[in-house]
């Protein structure tokens, strides 16, 4: 499987910080729709990727050492063509070697460029009297300024996936708000009932983040995901 | 195993003393008092006899099987030493009601972790330390006299703090204001639990509503599991104390960084379906509302009053908390219409009804009319503490309207002379709710139709 193969290989480097490519790798295996995100060594495996996945992408620096990616000049987003694909795998590997210097790249990772949607964020942290716990809520403003989320202890059955997103306050957003397409509900309570059988059968984790997801009329894709390990 | 705390068929008392006003005087004193027909024994090595019961040395000089061991010392490690005498001679359940232990932090925690120890090499259940163990009409182990027998009914009452707990076992008894039949602190819960509590009284098909305060949660997760499958059954109410502490995790996520013990807390009590008390007298008089009140199918409510004024706050607050006013259907209306000048609605304004019929009758016919409206689920009842209010209390019209209705009540008084509104909230209080705010009763309502309505849905 290939989540025991990155946790045995996290382990072996010691490191409880897993890059974006290892965190979806495992949440696609948990059936939890990812968008195509794969590691680039060149600049021209660069453009083979982005050939393969269909322009445009986007270009992010794959460090475990670089947590704010955009801080250190790593993202780069709507690549639509070789050229900029080429100038964008430049551009990252620079300012990031400048911004940080001792930092262990291993690459960049490319990845199709998700339509927008209606941004969402899923995440799993423990507690250490309730153990794994999920949290759903709307992205952007809604979590950052007002703490717009539900919580529910994992497992979870059907009906906490409902409950959780028709707790928030701002679930009219979700029902397709002054023409906006709705969001697939159904699809989102889905990756809720996956993400908490991920949780609750991997020890291992600490702590996910699945920031932004896009829900879509039809579907949901996970954008950015952060999976970080226990220590021990 | 827990029934060798709550049935026990004999208790020694250790640290017993003769000396009226000591703990362990009041402890022997209130299980004497109690209906416990076992044997008892006081043990305090200076003492020869305490409340007529022949003391004993030590726990192995007590003759026979010993079911309970109740120790209140001084020091913990007379605790200790005494735990260690327990297991000699085979006692498997021991209350540990002292103080000094894990809550003092340094050297309590170690003893604590050695009492710990040799209960488990010795499978010996432990209440406590730092409780006050448990009122019940069988055994009464509490610190604070209890002066009238318990009542011996339906509800119970977990509670983690000593005193707290035996202060509200105190006042309810000696009130008669709730129909309790057990009161139990765990204190410092080193092994004895909520999770065990909770699986034990969810069992006890004697028990109708369990209320629940927790300052620290044990086991969160076996929480979720058990309280899941017991509210199922019955309500449980619970108030946890910290819930404002700040996240304390160290947390590398986006999520870490907002989920906080609250909202976790929260989580949890929603996920499993228990009811959210928001302080100690939430947890009484919702348990209050529970235990003597009929679950209702919905949310919508008859507000019964004689002022306007006071039906248009019921109604805002109604609004506030989940509640429905819906109209009365046109055949209530039709029937009621001579008792009323202007057309009957809801907030149902009894003014006119009283002037022409009088208020005990009013309450025992108009009310009810309007009460019976397929529309409704439950009622707020406003009632005020004066002279012409007596009678209609006195005749209980309230309780019989609802065994025949099978709707809920709340009453509420927020006017009235004392002479009557203390008499009347204290007699009527002790078989039905009475809040002496508008804003209780409506809240203690919203939370019975919240878990009707709920229980209502998983059986249709």
């Amino acid at each position: 499987m290939i989540l025991y193969e990155i946790l045995g290989k996290a382990g072996e480097e010691k490191r409880t910080v897993l890059t974006e490519i290892e965190a979806k790798a495992i949440l696609g295996e948990a059936g939890i729709n990812c968008t195509d995100t794969q590691l680039a060594t060149s600049k021209e495996e660069a453009v083979a990727l982005s050939e393969k996945m269909g322009y445009p992408v986007v270009l992010k620096i794959s460090s475990v050492d670089i947590s704010h990616k955009s801080d250190a000049g790593g993202v780069k987003v709507n690549l639509k063509d070789k050229a900029a694909v080429e100038k964008a795998f430049d551009d990252i590997m620079n300012s990031c070697k400048a911004a940080c210097p001792h930092a262990n790249i291993e690459g960049i990772a490319v990845q199709g460029l998700a339509k927008a949607g209606t941004e969402v964020i899923i995440g799993m942290i423990k507690d250490p009297s309730f153990g794994p716990v999920l949290m759903f809520g709307l992205g952007g403003i809604f979590v950052e300024v007002l703490k717009d989320v539900a919580f529910r202890i994992v497992p979870l059955e059907k009906n906490d996936a409902s409950d959780m997103i028709n707790e928030i306050k701002g679930k009219k957003l979700l029902e397709g708000y002054r023409g906006q397409d709705p969001a697939d509900i159904p699809f989102l309570e889905d990756m809720l009932l996956k993400l908490s059988a991920l949780a609750d059968k991997t020890e291992a984790i600490a702590e996910i983040d699945m920031n932004p997801v896009f829900a879509y009329k039809q579907g949901a894709v996970v954008v950015d995901a952060r999976i970080i390990l226990e220590a021990d | 195993m827990m029934d060798l705390f709550f049935k026990p068929e004999s208790i020694a008392v250790i640290g017993a003393s003769g000396t009226p006003g000591k703990l362990g005087y009041v402890i022997v004193k209130n299980i004497a008092d109690s209906d416990f027909a076992g044997d008892l024994y006081p043990v305090n090595p200076k003492s020869d006899e305490i409340l007529g019961y022949k003391v004993y040395r030590s726990v192995t000089e007590i003759p026979g099987e010993l079911d309970l061991v109740v120790t209140v010392l001084p020091t913990p490690k007379m605790t200790v030493a005494t735990v260690e005498e327990c297991a000699k001679k085979g006692v498997k359940a021991v209350i540990i009601e002292s103080a000094g232990f894990a809550e003092m932090g340094g050297e309590g925690k170690v003893f604590q972790q050695q009492i710990v120890d040799i209960a488990k090499q010795n499978n010996i259940r432990l209440m406590g330390p730092n409780c006050s163990g448990i009122v019940s009409r069988d055994i009464v182990t509490s610190i604070y006299p209890i002066t009238k027998k318990v009542p011996g009914g339906n509800v119970v009452l977990i509670g983690q703090s000593g005193l707290l707990a035996a202060g509200m076992a105190s006042d309810i008894v000696e009130n008669e204001s709730l129909n309790i039949s057990r009161v139990c602190s765990i204190g410092n819960k080193c092994d004895v639990n909520e999770n065990d509590l909770l699986e034990y009284f969810g069992n006890d098909d004697g028990v109708d509503v369990i209320s629940m305060y927790l300052e620290t949660i044990t086991d969160g997760r076996k929480l979720v599991r058990i309280a899941k499958e017991v509210a199922a059954k019955k309500p449980v109410i619970f108030l946890s104390g910290g819930r404002t502490e700040a996240g304390a995790r160290a947390a590398m996520s986006h999520t870490g960084s907002i989920a906080s013990n609250a909202r976790i807390v929260e989580a949890a009590v929603k996920q499993t379906g228990m009811i959210m008390a928001d302080d100690f007298t939430e947890l009484k008089d919702f348990a209050k509302v529970f235990s003597t009140q009929p679950l209702p199918k919905g949310n919508r409510v008859a507000v019964i009053t004689l002022a306007g004024s006071v039906g248009v706050n019921v109604s805002d607050l109604c609004a506030a908390h989940g509640l429905e006013l819906p109209k009365l259907r046109e055949e209530t209306r039709e029937k009621l219409k001579d008792m009323f000048d202007t057309p009957v609605s809801n907030p149902v304004d009894l003014y006119f009804s009283v002037t022409k019929i009088g208020f005990t009758k009013t309450l025992e016919t108009t009310f009810p009319d309007a009460f019976r409206d397929p529309n409704i689920d439950a009622a707020v009842v406003i009632l005020a503490g004066f002279k012409y209010t007596r009678e209609a209390v006195e005749k209980k019209i309230i309780q019989k309207i609802v065994r025949e209705v099978g709707k809920p009540v709340v009453v509420c008084m927020i006017v009235g002379y004392n002479k009557y509104k203390n008499v009347i909230m204290d007699e009527m209080g002790k078989e039905i709710p009475v809040f002496p705010s508008l804003i209780s009763g409506v809240k203690a309502l919203s939370r019975l139709c919240e878990y009707g309505i709920r229980k209502h849905k998983k059986s249709a």
